[in-house]
């Protein structure tokens, strides 16, 4: 049993916060990603992720309470600028792919958030990223327990061992000692 | 009396390394018994012990300069083998001091600082350096603080920054480790970095050991060891290089493997550091194979008795499962079974 690996709850709204950001790497927020009684509309801004090119957010904070952004990146963009012009009584939730919730958090932290002002839910794919610790590529999108590097091409084991700071998993290569010698692969993290 | 350096030591490729007599009577032998099980084992750092690898606040041993030689490289190979995060410049600036003062009153033939103010002069006569430098001015050395004073000492160091009633690793230098990587768990908290440690975290001994260390004072530093097993005498038993050592454990045979398995000790100490308040986590590594403990009759005996009755999750964590039982055969020959005195003492004066 893994002490680094993360975990995740249904999120509830923090009543000590005074403004109340969501944001979410799908079109739609699951409603089983909320805690009992949280519905999307009792925060103040819900931003999701339509995943087309035309996809673009309000200009006007407030006055329009849903944003669409075109992908991850597109949105961290935008919420890394928000960040940096929030004041106290901000909070900020997160909904989705775990590499999603470490970008969002790693973004908080960076302009002084403290770990009870953002919460973070683990919805949808379980995949995972995995971090080669020979060659240092990340490998994106992992489901099975031992997984090709995209840099070195070692067949690394994913172990249970997640740094916050790379937002990744460990992998060693699992046949270092007997080169050849790889066990059965499965696929794991749906 | 002055140390019998061996500069020309390697620790790679064609292993050119032994210990003397002396050496191994000073080695710090882990077992205070005949079995072993985690447990919070911290005493005071004090000067002295009960083998002569305790005698000063960083031990140095006639590798010093071999083992700065191996340091040396593993960087030039891999500069990420040391990382501070940038808030940790106030405990960089501690370690140096804490380093320089305690070598130099510990081996005044080999170290001396001399300070006028904040202008110091550091000397390092095994290896050649004497460098004048301003305290607190990064730019008045030719390395930031950490590098540049670990660069000169033997064994790992990690730095710890106290917060939010937790421990987090914010820098380290680590080349000579026991398969972990600093550049993967660098930032993260005690109980994160302990993660892959099985058995350990069921019987609490981690709460009990960080609620421990929080309150550590300045002034009173501890230590403990810890151990594992080596296949041939490498320091850099990295994940990093795991495909390059890895293949290693497939070349012990029972003719072999007297001199080729080493028992790999870490005297771990930790120190409050007293501006930054972190804490300096030393990991100083010692290497010698089972031929040369042997030699000591109570070691012999009680290595044989550890392995062969150790847990089976632990010794899977070691590392030991392709040989551990080769290990116990060999070592049987040298246990007839008398008892062993307590404490890690070799209970003999001279090999």
């Amino acid at each position: 049993m893994s002490k680094s690996r993360p975990t995740y709850s249904p999120l509830y709204l923090d009543k000590t916060g005074k403004r109340h950001l969501i944001v979410c790497d799908t079109a739609e927020i699951p409603a089983d990603a909320l805690a009992d009684g949280v519905t999307p509309d009792m925060f103040d801004e819900r931003w999701t992720i339509a995943g087309h090119s035309k996809a673009i957010p309000g200009t006007e904070r407030g006055a329009v309470a849903d944003h669409e952004f075109r992908s991850m990146n597109h949105m961290l963009i935008a919420l890394r600028r928000r960040l940096g012009e929030e004041k106290m009584g901000f909070r900020l939730y997160a909904v989705g792919a775990e590499g999603f919730l470490w970008e969002v958090r790693t973004a908080a932290i960076a302009v002084g958030m403290g770990g009870g002002e953002v919460q973070l839910n683990q919805v949808g794919s379980q995949a995972r990223r995995v971090f080669c610790n020979h060659c240092r590529t990340i490998t994106e999108g992992v489901t099975t327990n031992i997984v090709e590097c995209a840099g070195c091409g070692a067949h690394l084991f994913v172990r249970d061992h997640f740094s916050r700071r790379l937002n990744a998993f460990a992998g060693f290569q699992v046949d270092a000692e007997e080169p050849g010698d790889i066990p059965e692969i499965e696929e794991i993290y749906r | 009396m002055s140390i019998a350096y061996k500069p020309d030591e390697t620790f790679r490729d064609d292993f050119v390394y032994s210990n003397s007599d002396a050496a191994i009577l000073r080695f710090p032998f882990p077992f205070i018994e005949d079995e072993y099980m985690y447990s919070v084992n911290i005493e005071p750092h004090v000067r002295g012990g009960e083998t002569g690898a305790f005698d000063a606040v960083f031990d140095v041993d006639e590798h010093y300069i071999a083992e700065c030689r191996e340091r040396a490289m593993v960087l030039e190979q891999d500069p990420n083998r040391c990382m501070v995060l940038p808030h940790m410049m106030t405990a960089q600036w501690d370690t140096l001091e804490l380093i320089m003062e305690s070598l130099a009153e510990d081996y005044p033939e080999d170290f001396t600082l001399e300070k006028d103010g904040d202008a110091w002069t550091w000397t390092n006569r095994p290896l050649g350096i004497k460098d004048s430098f301003v305290f607190g001015d990064v730019d008045s050395l030719p390395l930031e603080p950490f590098e540049y004073i670990t660069r000169q000492a033997q064994g790992d160091f990690t730095l710890q920054d106290q917060r939010e009633n937790n421990l987090f690793m914010d820098g380290g230098m680590v080349t000579t480790q026991a398969d972990w990587s600093l550049e993967f768990d660098l930032g993260m908290s005690f109980h994160e970095w302990h993660g892959p440690v099985p058995v350990a975290h069921e019987i609490n001994v981690f709460d009990r050991a960080l609620q421990y260390l929080l309150r550590l004072q300045y002034g009173h530093p501890v230590r403990r060891l810890n151990w594992t097993m080596t296949v041939n005498p490498r320091l850099d038993t990295s994940p990093e290089n795991y495909p390059i050592w890895g293949p290693d454990r497939m070349t012990l045979t029972p003719e072999n493997i007297g001199g080729k398995l080493h028992l790999r000790v870490e005297l771990q100490t930790l120190f409050r550091l007293p501006r930054s308040n972190a804490i300096l986590f030393g990991i100083r590594c010692y290497l010698a194979s089972l031929d040369e403990l042997t030699s000591v009759p109570k070691w012999g005996r009680r290595l044989h008795r550890v392995l062969r009755d150790l847990h089976p999750e632990i010794a899977e964590y070691k590392g030991t499962t392709r040989y551990r039982e080769m290990a116990v055969e060999y070592l049987s020959q040298f246990d007839d079974g008398e008892p062993t005195s307590s404490g890690i003492g070799p209970d003999v004066e001279s090999l």
